[in-house]
């Protein structure tokens, strides 16, 4: 009967090609749920790694203290040493590569479950700069979008086309396979100690680090960013959550005009918002020991600085 | 337009459902309408560029046809000035004056020509080539002058092979623009099937080792010699699967509506000397060069110096035609010089081979000049990469001493770029030296057919780069 009926539509091309079309189609579809599933499952049974700590950061945590921010804040605060001043817990949200989009989903994402008593937020000095792979970074929230409707207007911003690839049940696990594998393993639990979200740097900046000192070319700002960074002083200002800005310590001067970090200065003050300033401070500038890269505080580094914040948050 | 887009994809929908659908003599125009549509989603404006040197080529076609003597050489000369022209300005503009300013320096001089703040037209060399192809073929009485302006235009245009070729001539497109294609289903299905590979190949495997080359490549100072030896190993991968890749998917797109395009790529690194790399390598420019400026220049009939001459000139001139920078220059000088210096030593390295018994196991004698003819192409890709000469030259210096530590920034990253590598190289083998066996794409076997296709979207969605930046070929 099948056979027949093939054979009969054959000799319409068309209308054989798009049987074939739907056949195929239907055949996708099913290995694309049934991947998509098994990913999706496998991934928030992580119980180590940095998917881990983001599905806690939005699922779980309820720590009073929070620091937000990108790889900077995620190595330059130290929850154990804020948790001594602040006589409060804390944890420490921050992810590598992390943009105010990312900041203001998973603060959406935790306000939904409850309200903590104070925000720290890293401000890197290109916060509010226009760049691609700020968007593109974004696809570390792609595996929430399902569960996590507050967030899907800031993952949408990734493209116009975004919705349509979110049909995929894969697509949100894209480049994520091996981490998912290594984040299931019992020994990278054990590897890796959890100091509450805080990832350690151990290194110091060797000789040829010190030689390339420069920043990456200033960029104009982003006003989504500019937007979205608005948006997370309101939601705290809104929730009463005691929000402080601050832009740690780099190991080197900066070029440009820094029209970012002014305008995150400004936008902080027109909310009467604290905005901290350590970009340049003497404390650490140009003091390599204390540095992993031109970025980056190492362990050391953080210890200190962590204290400084810790003890200006008790003032 | 990009084709590893959603926007392509809808497009490409569209504008191949409408093709079928129209009535024959409308078809053309279908094609025009979406070419200009598909370049004018990169820069509008610049449309007024391509329109320019197309008009310029049309009337010197018809003019060329029509005069005689030293007429047609001066039409012929018009086309090539007003094509070469735009070039000029476009790509070579602000390169000229930065070299006359680094020039003017030396004697204490100002350089007071301005810089022009303009955008390099999207894929401007590759449709400048194209159009200077009509009218060299017209003036050599190879093809009639084009009288429909549309056709003519649609020639230049043909959305598949506009910004990236592969650079056809008249006489395997332009008549092909007149013919009726009928909606062929094992034809339609084979052009999807380059398409879907040629998008594999782009989004899988040259996007995902870009992520690598690019950390490497883009931080000089930061990193040692065995980085710089892998990241140039998985470059010339990424280079062949993102040009490879976008020819695949445009001959593919074309051969969808019945279109046939030239092949551009034939498994390259297999080459077992320099000679046969630029045989496999960007076919349509390297016979482009050989039709029009090698021969013309009178190829090897002439004697042996200026057989030299002429062979390191095209090459030094194909380099530029990548782009303005010293480093494609030096590329382009590279591949001259080896190919002049193989030509010079190739009784010697016979007797030495014979010498050594080496010819006596072919094999092993293949394998070798295989991975010679791949350890040169790789060199010669430091320059290509490379942001400026001087990064060039460091790297080359940091390779030379082969230095640790090896750059990476996660297990998951390298482990993927590894696993493309290794994807790539075992179907590039099966395809050289094992054709028609273990075939999964074409197996008879439909549940293996479906299987295989299906798998390959699924690779593409699990390990596809989909943020991934256009295509390198764009720029030239």
């Amino acid at each position: 009967m099948f056979s027949r009926t093939l054979s009969r539509v054959k000799k319409y091309p068309v209308v054989y090609f798009l049987f074939k079309l739907f056949l195929f189609a239907v055949l996708i579809f099913m290995l694309d749920y049934g991947i998509g599933s098994l990913l999706r499952h496998f991934y928030f049974t992580q119980k180590s790694g940095f998917q881990y700590l983001t599905t806690y950061s939005m699922e779980q945590t309820e720590a009073k203290l929070l620091v937000f921010g990108s790889s900077r804040a995620n190595h330059h605060y130290i929850p154990d040493t804020l948790e001594k001043y602040s006589n409060s817990s804390c944890y420490n949200v921050g992810r590598n590569g992390a943009s105010v989009f990312y900041h203001l989903a998973v603060l959406k994402s935790i306000l939904k479950r409850y309200t903590p008593e104070a925000i720290i937020l890293d401000f890197t000095r290109i916060e509010l700069e226009e760049r691609a792979s700020s968007y593109e970074r974004m696809a570390a929230l792609l595996p929430y979008y399902k569960d996590h409707p507050e967030i899907r207007s800031i993952i949408e911003l990734r493209s116009k086309y975004e919705r349509i690839k979110l049909l995929s049940e894969i697509y949100p696990y894209n480049s994520t396979i091996f981490s998912i594998i290594v984040g299931n393993m019992t020994f990278n639990k054990k590897r890796k100690e959890d100091f509450k979200g805080y990832v350690p740097l151990k290194t110091t900046m060797d000789s040829l680090g010190k030689g390339v000192l420069k920043e990456e070319k200033e960029a104009g700002l982003d006003s989504l960013k500019v937007n979205a960074y608005r948006e997370f002083l309101l939601l705290c200002k809104e929730s009463n959550i005691k929000l402080t800005v601050v832009c740690s310590p780099y190991a080197y001067k900066a070029e440009g005009s820094g029209v970012s970090l002014l305008t995150g200065q400004k936008i902080a003050k027109e909310n009467g918002i604290e905005f901290l300033n350590y970009s340049e401070d003497s404390k650490f500038i140009n003091n390599f020991n204390l540095f992993t890269d031109k970025n980056h505080l190492n362990y050391k580094g953080a210890e200190i600085f962590s204290q400084i914040i810790g003890e200006r948050l008790t003032k | 337009m990009l084709f590893n887009s959603i926007h392509f994809i809808f497009f490409f929908v569209i504008v191949t459902t409408l093709y079928f659908v129209l009535p024959y003599r409308l078809r053309w125009f279908l094609l025009l309408v979406s070419s200009c549509y598909f370049y004018m989603a990169f820069v509008p404006v610049y449309i007024l560029i391509l329109g320019f040197t197309i008009v310029i080529d049309y009337f010197a076609g018809i003019l060329i046809e029509k005069s005689e003597g030293r007429k047609r050489k001066f039409y012929l000369i018009i086309s090539l000035i007003a094509n070469i022209g735009v070039l000029a300005v476009f790509k070579y503009y602000n390169f000229i004056n930065d070299n006359l300013t680094f020039l003017l320096q030396e004697f204490g001089i100002d350089n007071p020509i301005p810089y022009l703040s303009i955008l390099l037209p999207i894929g401007l060399s590759f449709h400048t080539f194209q159009a200077m192809s009509y009218t060299i073929e017209v003036y050599r009485g190879h093809q009639a002058a084009e009288r429909n302006f549309g056709i003519y235009s649609l020639y230049v245009m043909f959305y598949p092979q506009l910004v990236a070729g592969p650079i056809e001539r008249p006489q395997n497109l332009l008549y092909q623009f007149r013919k009726k294609f009928d909606f062929d289903y094992d034809r339609v299905v084979d052009g999807l099937k380059l398409m879907l590979w040629g998008m594999f190949k782009k989004v899988v495997i040259a996007d995902r080792l870009a992520i690598y080359v690019d950390s490497v490549y883009n931080n000089p100072y930061q990193h040692h010699g065995i980085s710089f030896a892998l990241a140039t190993f998985f470059f010339a991968f990424q280079i062949y699967c993102d040009f490879s890749g976008y020819s695949d998917i445009a001959i593919g797109a074309a051969r969808v509506m019945g279109f046939k395009l030239m092949t551009n790529f034939n498994r390259p690194y297999f080459s077992r000397n320099i000679s046969e790399f630029w045989k496999r390598w960007h076919i349509s420019l390297s016979t482009w060069f050989k039709d029009y400026l090698y021969i013309s220049l009178g190829g090897n009939k002439v004697s042996i110096p200026r057989w030299y001459f002429n062979l390191f000139i095209v090459f030094l001139i194909s380099g530029l035609w990548h782009g303005a920078n010293w480093t494609f220059i030096i590329w382009g000088a590279l591949n001259g010089f080896y190919l002049v210096f193989a030509i010079a030593t190739r009784k010697f390295r016979d007797k030495l081979n014979k010498l050594s018994g080496i010819d006596r196991v072919p094999w092993l004698n293949q394998t070798f000049q295989i991975l010679t003819a791949f350890v040169l192409t790789c060199f010669a890709w430091i320059f290509f990469r490379a942001n400026n000469v001087s990064e060039a030259f460091h790297i080359v210096s940091e390779i030379a001493k082969f230095n640790g530590p090896v750059f990476y920034d996660s297990i998951s990253v390298i482990s993927f770029t590894v696993l493309c590598v290794v994807m790539l190289l075992l179907v590039e083998l099966k395809m050289e030296y094992y054709k028609g066996k273990f075939s999964f794409f074409n197996n008879r076997n439909v549940i293996v057919r479906y299987m295989s296709y299906a798998t390959l979207i699924i690779i593409l969605l699990l390990m596809g780069v989909f943020d991934g930046g256009q295509f390198i070929y764009f720029q030239f």
